[in-house]
């Protein structure tokens, strides 16, 4: 009696160490920082860095690894889900909640001169110091766009200076403040080159880009900024009287890109003022600068600036191992942005007026075969799939008017791995077909229904694509090259039984 | 025939002064900057002899730093085109937003450019010493702090040390500035931004940063393992800066793994 307690006993105190050493092994632990560097991550135990602190519950649950705003004092920034330790190992100062929720995180619009930016009012209070200039900080313009859009220029105007005997009459093209701060005489709106100044600075072919300006502006004899560049008007003497409004001034509305005559470039039409690059610019009637042209060729079709377009490594479908792409075109150059891997995310475009917006965007196929109604199938807002008509899952033939839902970009995943769930998940798709026959009168069999299963009958070619397209649908499966067209391991067999 | 002689005399003459003055005119542009360099101390600026003396292991470092996402020696890193490159922020979980790992980047880049040019300001302000001694100074240095600051297009390293000569009357130099053109700081604004992005929806998008920074090119490389590697090149410089964050994965195809 006592031998059997004491091998219960053994047995239980066996079990709970079993038990224990289980529960450590793969409880998820909560790291301050893991042995790879990553701060507050929810991993296994032997990934922990024991000289950090660690926990056996999630870092939600802790009080080392809650997340919260860390905000920069020094540079009035702050930054959402942070740790407390990784803020203040840098002397940030930490707080809980989300940057929206802190008072000095509020962003406004911070307006500096002729330069706006949508940051926090210490970090405008921090440009001011770091540029010199005055700032205005404004709450009413919500986002960055109206931010950016409220932008306005400090007048500028003629800033002369009194008469020399080595120079004559100069002046400087300025604004009014910078003016008096070198006691000018100023003369706003007014440019250097009007006859009524009487300076020594005049007319001339010269143009110049200005740094943060579309535009290609003329120069005076002084190296003045004057007017929009415009050839036309380079012998009107009104045109380099007084300054004339972008919006007043040649071809304004477009990009004026590769004009010959016409320097009033906008970047978001697709220019901006560049020197003249013989053999990439057409040559300017006056001066070396031009509004360059930045759209973008490619593959032998021309794009616009801020266009942008899907490409995919296979033409017709998703094949196993083929990826959707987004193709940019931005100041004369396409770049390629491959969207995530195994078709998790597919490229969406879509064109208004021949200008294409294309954007990856997750691959909303998770519910598509739950679904039982072609309505519900092809709501592109819900997901994405595609209604295959007369199909029925593991059931052949299908009923008249029977119709599956599957996803529209199959979904891509490691059939290659022993653990993965190839089998079950394009087991999904497999289909038995029975053939019937029927004794003929005098002798031999007749087939009396699904004779298309039956490899070489008619309308057998039809039949497999059916099968096949579903079957690829669902995912990498079925029989089908891969993207770089090679062949799978398992064909496809029809087999007579 | 004397005649003829003399002539050809002069000839050979002037062929000889041609060649010498090419050999000379060629020695003086291959050589000179070096000799310049060696030699080309002015003992009255010695902040000049800093500046050149560090420009160029500032540059090389923080070019490096930029292309590994702010750290010299980046610790918790992805491997993109056998490059180390820091994540700025991670999460090993799927369908969740990423924790941010550097949060005070503009300083820790800072920190970093400090830590990386200890021995060759030790190497140059050595030097800058020699060159005194060679002159027949009694150089005294009082060490100070290094500061770094990363500046609206520029970076400005300052080593706060007071440097005195002896021989002719006593001469004090103090605050040697090294400043190099670049424009990290710009960079860093936009980095946290993007950063931010991460945090609040897992992604961000590169073209609204084209459309209203034209000098400058974002470009988003999305990995197997849900990594975005971020590069952000500045188009007329070709300055760089590339960041890995991992946020919002999504499990490929119909893996389960991490959920």
């Amino acid at each position: 009696m006592r031998k059997k307690f004491l091998m219960l006993l053994f047995g239980i105190l066996l079990f709970g160490s079993f038990v224990f050493l289980i529960q450590t092994v793969s409880a998820t632990v909560c790291a301050e920082k893991t042995l790879s560097g990553a701060w507050c991550q929810d991993v296994e135990m032997y990934e922990v860095d024991t000289e950090h602190r660690y926990s056996q519950t999630s870092c939600d649950a802790t009080s080392y690894c809650k997340l919260g705003t860390c905000i920069n004092n020094e540079e009035g920034t702050c930054t959402g889900n942070t740790a407390q330790k990784t803020c203040e190992q840098n002397n940030g100062f930490w707080k809980a909640g989300k940057p929206v929720d802190i008072p000095q995180c509020q962003k406004g619009c911070c307006l500096m001169g002729d330069q706006a930016s949508f940051v926090t009012q210490t970090r405008c209070k921090m440009f001011a110091s770091l540029y010199s200039v005055t700032v205005d900080f404004r709450t009413n313009l919500g986002n960055e766009f109206m931010c950016l859009s409220s932008i306005t220029s400090d007048v500028k105007g003629a800033c002369v200076f009194g008469e020399s005997e080595e120079f004559g009459r100069t002046c400087n093209f300025v604004t009014q403040k910078e003016c008096l701060d070198s006691e000018g005489e100023f003369h706003t709106g007014i440019l250097c080159s009007a006859e009524s100044l009487n300076t020594v600075c005049g007319p001339s072919d010269q143009t110049t880009c200005i740094p943060g300006k579309d535009e290609v502006y003329f120069v005076d004899t002084c190296g003045n900024i004057a007017n929009v560049y415009d050839s036309s008007r380079r012998n009107d003497p009104t045109y380099w009287t007084s300054v004339v409004s972008v919006e007043n001034s040649c071809g304004y509305g477009s990009s004026n890109a590769d004009s010959k005559t016409c320097g009033n470039c906008d970047y978001f039409s697709g220019s901006t003022c560049k020197a003249y690059k013989r053999g990439q610019d057409v040559s300017p009637s006056l001066g070396d600068n031009i509004c360059r042209n930045l759209d973008c060729k490619y593959e032998g079709k021309t794009y616009s600036h801020g266009e942008t377009w899907c490409a995919t490594d296979t033409k017709n479908n998703d094949l196993p191992g083929s990826q959707h792409y987004v193709l940019k075109c931005y100041n004369n150059e396409v770049t390629v942005e491959p969207c995530a891997v195994k078709r998790a995310e597919v490229c969406i475009q879509e064109s208004v007026e021949d200008f294409t917006s294309a954007s990856c965007r997750t691959n909303m196929w998770q519910d598509c075969t739950s679904i039982d109604n072609e309505k519900d199938c092809l709501n592109d807002e819900q997901r994405y799939c595609e209604w295959v008509k007369d199909y029925e899952w593991n059931t052949y033939p299908a009923e008249k008017d029977s119709g599956v839902c599957v996803p529209k970009y199959a979904p891509g995943f490691d059939f290659w791995n022993a653990e993965s769930e190839a089998e079950s998940i394009c087991g999904l798709a497999t289909v038995t077909c029975e053939v019937k026959y029927e004794k003929g009168l005098l002798d031999g069999w007749d087939v009396v229904a699904n004779e298309e299963c039956l490899p070489g009958s008619s309308g057998h070619k039809e039949w497999l694509n059916k099968m096949e397209n579903v079957c690829s649908a669902i995912g990498d499966c079925g029989s089908s090259l891969n993207y770089i067209k090679q062949k799978g391991y398992n064909e496809l067999n029809v087999t007579k039984v | 025939m004397i005649k003829r002689s003399d002539k050809s005399g002069q000839v050979t003459i002037f062929i000889i002064i041609a060649v010498v003055i090419v050999v000379v005119g060629l020695l003086a542009f291959f050589v000179y900057p070096r000799i310049q360099t060696e030699t080309g101390f002015d003992s009255e600026n010695p902040s000049v002899f800093i500046q050149n003396c560090m420009e160029k292991e500032i540059e090389n470092n923080v070019e490096t730093i930029s292309l590994q996402g702010g750290s010299l020696e980046p610790e918790f890193y992805y491997m993109y085109d056998n490059s180390k490159i820091e994540y700025l922020c991670y999460t090993n979980k799927d369908y969740l937003t990423c924790v941010v790992q550097q949060p005070m980047l503009k300083q820790h880049i800072e920190s970093e450019i400090k830590n990386s040019i200890v021995n060759s300001e030790k190497l140059c302000f050595e030097k800058l010493m020699q060159n005194y001694i060679e002159q027949g100074e009694n150089p005294q240095i009082i060490d100070g702090m290094t500061y770094v600051k990363l500046l609206p297009n520029k970076i400005e390293v300052t080593f706060d040390k007071i440097l005195t000569l002896a021989k002719e009357g006593s001469q004090r130099y103090e605050n040697f500035k090294v400043v190099v053109d670049n424009n990290l700081y710009e960079l860093v604004g936009i980095v946290n931004s993007i950063v931010e992005w991460e945090t609040v929806y897992g992604d961000a998008d590169t073209s609204s940063y084209m459309t209203y920074y034209p000098n400058l090119k974002v470009e988003k490389k999305k990995q197997d393992d849900g990594t975005t590697v971020y590069i952000l090149t500045e188009r007329d410089s070709e300055n760089k800066f590339q960041f890995a964050s991992r946020s919002m994965a999504w499990p490929s195809g119909y893996g389960v793994t991490n959920a």
